[in-house]
């Protein structure tokens, strides 16, 4: 029978040995908060509140590093007193460099001051405005793979027998935690967006007419409408203003995106009150200007409004600050530039009325910038002549909108859409 | 986008290069606004190196020149190739906007 040899080892041995192992188990209960949830404002608070049992902490704060600002803000503080952790939030913000969070942020270095007093760097205004009193810190930086994310404190920590390379490791994984848990809110954030937009490009379309054809008399209208993204700034509608009149409108509101869509919905709804109030394009123009006269942000939109007897074929046009449109006819393409005014919302301008007359088989073909603007792979763009001269060539196409659209697109293809494309046509079938 | 500030004959000379659209008209606002804050007086645009403009960037310049009339200011613009100047014919924002051919016609007028 054999023993095993006795090993005589130092009280010190055990101690540390005992301290690793108890290192070890909080390294594997964090990392298993680390990876239970990744929702950031449970995660950081889980964390900071596992790190202010661990050393027995009055108080724990994060601070995140604002890129834009170059500064750092109060992220998490988990104090007693919740107005105390309110202040911080609100009141509260470091310049790189300032204080102690500040020091550690641009240095990249953990600091651990036992008696802040003695410390230049401490920065006091924080206690002063929460009646907090700060007695010792250590603050540890947050670097991600993206860089600084920011800085994680523990105040008046009881327990000083603990190995700040174990909380380097902690924050280290902490660090990559937030970054994937920013990075899942940001997708989360982005599909809810794209939810809300898809939403509101269907209440968009809700605005502009139900049919995109529309018949009275020998008129006939015809329109095409592409937003270059989900929502887009481009509006048209037909509106019928007495028995033998009909009214045509097409308009390009400045800017994209939600707040051209929202815009575009006010000036429809507008349009559509002031239109069924007079029966001249340039009295309906002159009233949508005074409405729209004190547009946020310059914004404005170009249009064009043509109400057309059904019976004899007279035009009456008004033009704001929208590009020139085609007429067809048997003989040829003609560029009508209209005498107008500037776009509406601008100034407070009068808008003059042009009289024309469509002959039999004569066409207009009204569109927004979007149409002749748009850009191919090298960066070129059709052009306004180019434009013309398409139609001219094809101008005796049963479906001219739609060749025009594809003709469009397809010079656009491969490349991101930049602007909304909008094309109406007015047949004069008499 | 680029843009480069320059003093002329005691007004503000904003030379923007490139194209002026959605995405580049949000720097424009912000130059166009600090002069707008700081009440500058005259403000005059180099258009020479501008390749394109889009509507949100024309709405910048309306902005601006809301802003800089505000205050009893000017916003004066030159050096517009044809292809941006027919975006301001066509739009008749040409009857907005001071527009010169040289930046000593803008200056003189």
């Amino acid at each position: 029978m054999t023993t095993e040899p006795a090993i005589t080892v130092s009280e010190k041995y055990l101690h540390d040995i005992k301290r690793k192992l108890s290192d070890y188990e909080t390294l594997i209960n964090v990392s298993s908060i680390i990876s239970s949830t990744l929702k950031l404002d449970d995660l950081m608070n889980l964390v900071m509140e596992k790190a202010k049992q661990e050393l027995d902490a009055e108080a724990c704060s994060i601070l995140f590093y604002n890129k834009d600002t170059d500064k750092l803000e109060f992220e998490v503080a988990l104090c007693s007193e919740d107005c105390a952790s309110d202040i911080l939030k609100k009141k509260i913000v470091l310049d790189m460099g300032q204080g102690i969070a500040g020091w550690v942020a641009v240095n990249l270095k953990p600091l651990v001051i036992n008696d802040v007093s003695s410390d230049s760097r401490f920065f006091a205004d924080a206690d002063k405005l929460t009646g907090f009193i700060t007695k010792s810190i250590i603050a540890v930086p947050l670097v991600g793979r993206g860089g600084l994310i920011g800085v994680a404190e523990l105040i008046n920590p009881r327990k000083t027998d603990y190995d700040i390379e174990v909380f380097n490791i902690l924050c280290g994984q902490f660090a990559i935690a937030i970054e994937n848990a920013l990075f899942h809110r940001e997708v989360v954030e982005q599909e809810k967006l794209k939810q809300e937009l898809d939403i509101a490009a269907a209440l968009q379309k809700s605005f502009l007419p139900e049919l995109p054809v529309f018949g009275k008399g020998n008129v006939l209208v015809s329109a095409v409408n592409i937003p270059a993204k989900q929502v887009g700034g481009d509006l048209y509608d037909f509106i019928v203003t007495s028995d033998d009149k009909i009214g045509v409108f097409i308009g390009d509101v400045s800017g994209k995106g939600v707040s051209g869509a929202l815009y575009m919905a006010k000036i429809i709804s507008d349009f559509r009150y002031i239109a069924m109030q007079s029966d001249s394009p340039g009295i309906a123009f002159n009233r949508l200007n005074a409405m729209l006269t004190n547009a946020p942000r310059g914004m404005f939109l170009t249009a064009v409004y043509i109400i057309a007897d059904v019976n004899t074929g007279e035009l009456r046009a008004a033009v704001a600050g929208h590009p020139p449109f085609l007429r067809i006819s048997n003989e040829g393409v003609y560029v009508e530039d209209l005498l107008g005014a500037p776009p509406i919302g601008i100034l407070p301008v009068e808008y003059p009325l042009t009289i024309m007359h469509l002959k039999k088989g004569d066409r207009l073909l009204i569109f927004t910038d979007g149409v002749y603007e748009a850009k191919n792979k090298d960066g070129f763009r059709i052009g306004f002549d180019a434009f013309v001269d398409f139609v001219s060539k094809n101008k005796d196409e049963e479906n001219l909108i739609k060749m025009v659209t594809d003709y469009v697109e397809s010079f656009s293809e491969g490349v991101e859409r930049a602007d909304d494309i909008t094309l109406l046509e007015v047949k004069w079938l008499g | 986008m680029e843009i480069n500030i320059r003093e002329y004959k005691g007004g503000k000379v904003i030379e923007v290069l490139g194209e002026i659209d959605l995405y580049s008209s949000p720097l424009l606002r912000n130059q166009l606004m600090f002069f707008v804050k700081k009440k500058e007086s005259l403000l005059i645009v180099d258009f020479g190196g501008v390749s394109y403009i889009d509507s949100s960037g024309i709405a910048t310049f309306v902005e601006g020149l809301k802003g800089v009339m505000s205050f009893g200011g000017k916003m004066k613009m030159f050096g517009l190739r044809p292809a941006i100047m027919e975006i301001f014919s066509f739009s008749k924002l040409d009857k907005v906007f001071d527009i010169y051919g040289t930046i000593e016609d803008a200056c003189n007028s």
